[in-house]
C-alpha cells in the first residue's frame, strides 16, 4: 500500500474521531454552562477554557466571558474555521483526507464521510445558536460514529483497516487523556466527576460498573485503566498496538519498529500502574504524562510508515 | 408549480436534424418507446426525479472543478435525465469508422517517429509535423510495446443536417469522461427502470475491465501480469473523480506523481513495506508534466526521471508520449489522407471540411468570412481559445483576425455544423438541444470499442457548444444490440 495513503487513512480516521470527540465534550460543556448562576461564571469560564484548550486552541484565541459565553464558546468550537481543531476544521480536514484516497476507500466509506461533511457546510451557525445546538451536535455525533460502523463493516480488515485503527484509537486515547488533564485538582465534587464521566461517553458504563460507589479513584480507575471499556486510555492504547503488530505482523510483546517500541512501553505503564499511585502523582500530572507518551506515539507512527523521503 | 400537462407537446422541433422526430414530427421508430414513455409521465413527477438525482450525484461527489472559478468550486456536471439511443446499424457504422481511424493515427505515430514515410512523400507536409508543439523529439526512434501509442481515445462525433455522423476531434492524449457514462448508466437505471428493460441497452460497466485488458497488454510481451498504476494529477484536477473510479474499479493504485520514485531507470512506488516496481502507468498528466527533468522544470505532478526509465524499456506509459502531434487541430485536416495511406482504404466517418490557415489563400478566406466560421486554437481544448463566428462580436472578430496573421500555424477554422438535436430537459419543459456523441477507443491486443458513449448536451438555447467547462451537460446513451 502506498505510503502517502497509510497516511492520509490514519489522518482521516484520526479526524473523524476528534470530530465526534469534540463534539460530545462541547456538547457536555454547553449544557453544564449555560444555566450557571452569577456564582458560577467564573467555573463556566473554566471549563470553556479547559475545553477549547484541548482542542487545541491557538494562542491568539479569544477569551470567552461575556454573557453570552456559552454560545460563543459553543460556537467557537463548532464552527471557527480559524480553529484548526473546531468541529468543522476536523471534518473538512478528514473529508480532504479522504478525497485524496478516493480510489481506496468502500463507495459507502467515501459518500458517509462526503455527506456529513456536506451537511455540515450547509448549516447555518447563527441558527443553530439559536435554536441550541444540542440537536445538531447529536447529529454530528451519529454521523461521525456512522462512518466507523461503516468503516468497521465494509473495508477489508487487513492494511487500509490497520492504519485506520491505529488513526482512530490513537485519537481517542489522546482525547480521554487530555479531558482527563483538565480535572480541576481544588474541585473534587460530584459533578466534577460526572462532567468527566460524561465527557468521555462514560456515566452510564461506569455507573453498571461500579453500581453505588461514589469514590473518585473509581472513576478515575475506570477512565484510566479498564480494560474493556472503549474509550478508557488502557483499552484504545492496546487497540493502537494490536493493529501496529497486525501491521507489522511481529509478535505482540516484541517490537520491530520506532511506533511498536514506544506504544508497548506506555502499554506495559497503563497494564502495571496502581490507581494509588496515579493519585499520589495527581492525576493532571500523570494525564500530562500520558498525553506526552500519545504524542511520542503519533511521531513514531508518523516516522515508521510515512517517513519524508527525498527522490533519488 | 405542478403542471400536469403532458412534457412532450411542448417539445417543438427547429431547423436541425433532430435524433428523435422525423421532419413531420413522428418519433422515429427506436424512440417510439421513449415517446411514449414521456408522454406518460407529469412535470412534477419528473421534477423531482431530477432532483432526487441530482442530490445523489452530490453525495457521491460526482463532481468536477472548474478552473475559471477562483475557489475551485466542485460542481456536478448537469446530467439530464432523457437517453440518448443509438440504434444498432448506426452504432457498427460509427465502431467500423472510428476503429478505422484510431488504427491509421496509431500508423502515422508509428511512422513520424520512425522512417517518417508519409512526410517523404509528401502526403503530409513536414512543416506540419515539426511546427507540432505536440511532436516530441524524444520519441524518434524509440520503439514501443507491440508498436502501439494510442491506448485509450474517445473520438468526438457530430451529425450534420442530414445526420451524417462526422468525426470532429480525435483526442489522443488523456480524454475523459467515462466515469460519467458509467454514473449516469447506474443513476438512469434505478430512475427508469421499466423503460431501461424494454430497450436493454447494451451494457456499460464492463470498461474498467476492458481498459484493464487493454492496459495489460501494453507491458512488455513476456509479462502478462504486470504491476499497472493510473497517475493522476491530483485532487484538484477536474477529472479526478474519474481517476479515484476507473482505479477503484480496474483495481489498481491510483498514485500521484511524489508516490512514484525512480532509481537505476526503473520506476517504483513507495509503499509502507518499501518500494515496489510499477510496469504500465496509465498516465491521466499530459506530456509536459510527465517528467520536471525532461518536459517543464516547474511541474510537481510528475517523475523526476521518468522520461528515462520509458526510454529504457522499463516502464509503459498509456498514452505513450508525443501522441498529441497525431490529434494536433491543424493536423486534422490530414487524416483521410493517413487512412488512404497506411490502410488502403476509403474513410468511413467523414471529417468536417477546415481551413488550413497556413495556407496564404486559404487564410485570405477565413479572415473574410469570419462572422461565418468557428475558428479554433490549435493549442487549447475543452472550448476554450474558441471564436464562434456568427454569435462573436465584432471586436472580437477583428482581435482573432489579427491573431490568425500573426501566427497561422495556430489556428484552424472550420463552416459551422449544426449540430444535432435532441430532447432536453429545461426549466419546466422538454425542448430541443444541440447533442454530440464520444465512444472510447480502447487499443491493447487489438482495437476494441465498448459500447460505452458519452453524449454531451448543450444546455444553453442555441448554443454549439457541449464542454463541461462551457456549461454542457451529459445524458445517459443507450447502445442497442443488434
Amino acid at each position: 500500500m502506498l505510503s502517502r495513503v497509510a497516511e492520509s487513512l490514519y489522518w482521516m480516521s484520526r479526524n473523524i474521531e476528534r470530530a465526534e470527540s469534540l463534539a460530545r465534550i462541547i456538547d457536555v460543556a454547553f449544557n453544564r454552562t449555560v444555566d450557571r448562576n452569577s456564582a458560577g461564571r467564573e467555573r463556566a469560564m473554566r471549563i470553556w477554557g479547559s475545553v477549547l484548550d484541548l482542542a487545541g486552541q491557538p494562542a491568539d484565541a479569544p477569551e470567552f466571558s461575556g454573557p453570552t459565553l456559552a454560545i460563543d464558546a459553543f460556537a467557537y468550537g463548532t464552527f471557527a474555521t480559524e480553529n484548526r481543531s473546531s468541529v468543522i476544521s476536523c471534518i473538512r480536514i478528514a473529508r480532504a483526507n479522504a478525497l485524496g484516497v478516493r480510489a481506496e476507500l468502500t463507495t459507502e466509506v467515501w459518500e458517509a464521510i462526503n455527506s456529513m461533511y456536506l451537511f455540515v457546510e450547509a448549516q447555518s451557525p447563527r441558527a443553530i445558536a439559536r435554536e441550541g445546538p444540542s440537536s445538531f451536535l447529536r447529529k454530528m455525533r451519529d454521523a461521525a460514529m456512522a462512518i466507523g460502523g461503516v468503516i468497521d463493516a465494509t473495508i477489508t480488515h487487513d492494511e487500509e483497516w490497520n492504519f485506520l485503527q491505529v488513526g482512530r484509537f490513537l485519537e481517542r486515547a489522546q482525547m480521554t487523556s487530555r479531558v482527563l488533564k483538565t480535572h480541576d485538582a481544588a474541585d473534587d465534587s460530584a459533578p466534577e466527576w460526572q462532567r468527566l464521566l460524561e465527557m468521555n461517553c462514560a456515566s452510564e458504563p461506569f455507573a453498571r460498573a461500579q453500581r453505588l460507589s461514589s469514590d473518585p479513584s473509581e472513576a478515575l480507575a475506570f477512565l484510566f485503566l479498564h480494560r474493556s471499556f472503549p474509550r478508557g486510555v488502557r483499552f484504545c492504547t492496546s487497540e493502537v498496538d494490536h493493529a501496529l503488530h497486525r501491521l507489522s505482523e511481529t509478535a505482540m510483546g516484541a517490537f520491530s519498529n520506532e511506533a511498536e517500541r514506544v506504544t508497548g512501553r506506555l502499554q506495559a505503564m497503563l497494564d502495571f500502574v496502581q490507581i494509588r499511585e496515579i493519585i499520589d502523582e495527581g492525576p493532571n500530572s500523570f494525564a500530562t504524562r500520558v498525553v506526552e507518551r500519545l504524542d511520542a506515539v503519533g511521531l513514531a507512527v508518523q516516522s515508521s510508515y510515512f517517513p519524508r523521503v527525498s527522490a533519488a | 408549480m405542478t403542471s400536469m400537462q403532458p412534457l412532450l407537446e411542448r417539445y417543438a422541433r427547429i431547423d436541425f436534424y433532430d435524433e428523435f422526430a422525423d421532419e413531420i414530427g413522428t418519433p422515429r421508430s427506436h424512440y417510439a418507446g421513449l415517446a411514449q414513455t414521456l408522454r406518460s409521465i407529469d412535470l412534477s413527477d419528473f421534477q423531482h426525479r431530477v432532483e432526487t438525482v441530482n442530490a445523489v450525484l452530490l453525495q457521491r461527489g460526482v463532481t468536477f472543478t472548474v478552473y475559471a472559478d477562483a475557489r475551485g468550486t466542485e460542481r456536478i456536471l448537469p446530467f439530464d435525465l432523457i437517453p440518448r439511443i443509438v440504434p444498432s446499424a448506426e452504432w457498427a457504422l460509427i465502431k467500423r469508422g472510428i476503429t478505422q481511424r484510431v488504427r491509421a493515427l496509431n500508423a502515422f505515430l508509428g511512422d513520424v517517429y520512425h522512417a517518417q514515410r508519409i512526410l517523404h512523400e509528401s502526403i503530409v507536409p513536414w512543416q506540419m509535423v515539426y511546427s507540432s508543439k505536440f511532436f516530441n523529439r524524444e520519441m524518434i526512434g524509440l520503439k514501443v510495446p507491440r508498436d502501439v501509442y494510442i491506448h485509450v481515445s474517445g473520438v468526438d462525433l457530430i451529425r450534420g443536417r442530414d445526420g451524417t455522423y462526422y468525426v470532429l476531434e480525435d483526442n489522443l492524449r488523456t480524454p475523459s469522461g467515462i466515469s460519467y457514462v458509467l454514473e449516469n448508466r447506474d443513476v438512469l437505471k434505478r430512475s427508469f427502470p421499466r423503460l431501461f428493460e424494454h430497450y436493454q441497452p447494451r451494457p456499460v460497466d464492463d470498461y474498467p475491465q476492458r481498459l484493464r485488458n487493454a492496459l495489460r497488454h501494453a507491458a512488455p510481451q513476456g509479462n502478462s501480469e504486470p504491476t499497472i498504476v493510473l497517475l493522476t494529477p491530483g485532487i484538484y484536477n477536474s477529472a479526478y473523480f474519474e481517476h479515484t473510479m476507473l482505479a477503484r474499479r480496474m483495481g489498481v493504485e491510483l498514485v500521484e506523481g511524489t508516490d512514484l520514485i525512480v532509481r537505476d531507470n526503473v520506476v517504483f512506488m513507495r509503499t509502507t513495506r518499501g518500494l515496489q516496481r510499477v510496469d504500465v502507468i496509465y498516465r491521466r498528466i499530459d506530456d509536459d508534466f510527465l517528467d520536471p527533468l525532461y518536459f517543464r522544470s516547474d511541474s510537481s505532478l510528475g517523475v523526476a526521471g521518468l522520461m528515462n526509465a520509458y526510454r529504457a524499456g522499463n516502464v509503459v506509459l498509456a498514452n505513450a508520449v508525443g501522441t498529441g502531434v497525431a490529434d494536433d487541430k491543424a493536423v486534422y485536416p490530414f487524416v483521410p489522407a493517413m487512412i488512404r495511406f497506411y490502410l488502403s482504404e476509403e474513410p468511413i466517418l467523414p471529417n468536417v471540411p477546415t481551413y488550413d490557415c497556413t495556407d496564404p489563400a486559404q487564410r485570405q478566406h477565413v479572415c473574410s468570412h469570419l462572422d461565418e466560421l468557428v475558428v479554433k486554437n490549435t493549442n487549447q481544448s475543452g472550448g476554450y481559445g474558441m471564436l464562434m463566428g456568427p454569435s462573436a462580436t465584432r471586436l472580437d472578430r477583428e482581435k482573432f483576425k489579427l491573431a490568425i496573421e500573426a501566427a497561422p500555424r495556430d489556428f484552424i477554422a472550420q463552416p459551422i455544423i449544426p449540430l444535432s438535436c435532441h430532447p432536453t430537459i429545461v426549466g419546466e419543459s422538454i425542448a430541443p438541444r444541440h447533442i454530440d456523441l464520444r465512444p472510447f477507443v480502447l487499443y491493447g491486443e487489438d482495437i476494441d470499442v465498448p459500447p460505452a458513449a458519452l453524449t454531451r448536451v448543450a444546455l444553453q438555447d442555441g448554443s454549439l457548444v457541449v464542454n463541461s467547462s462551457q456549461g454542457g451537460g451529459s445524458k445517459d446513451t443507450w447502445i442497442l444490440e443488434e
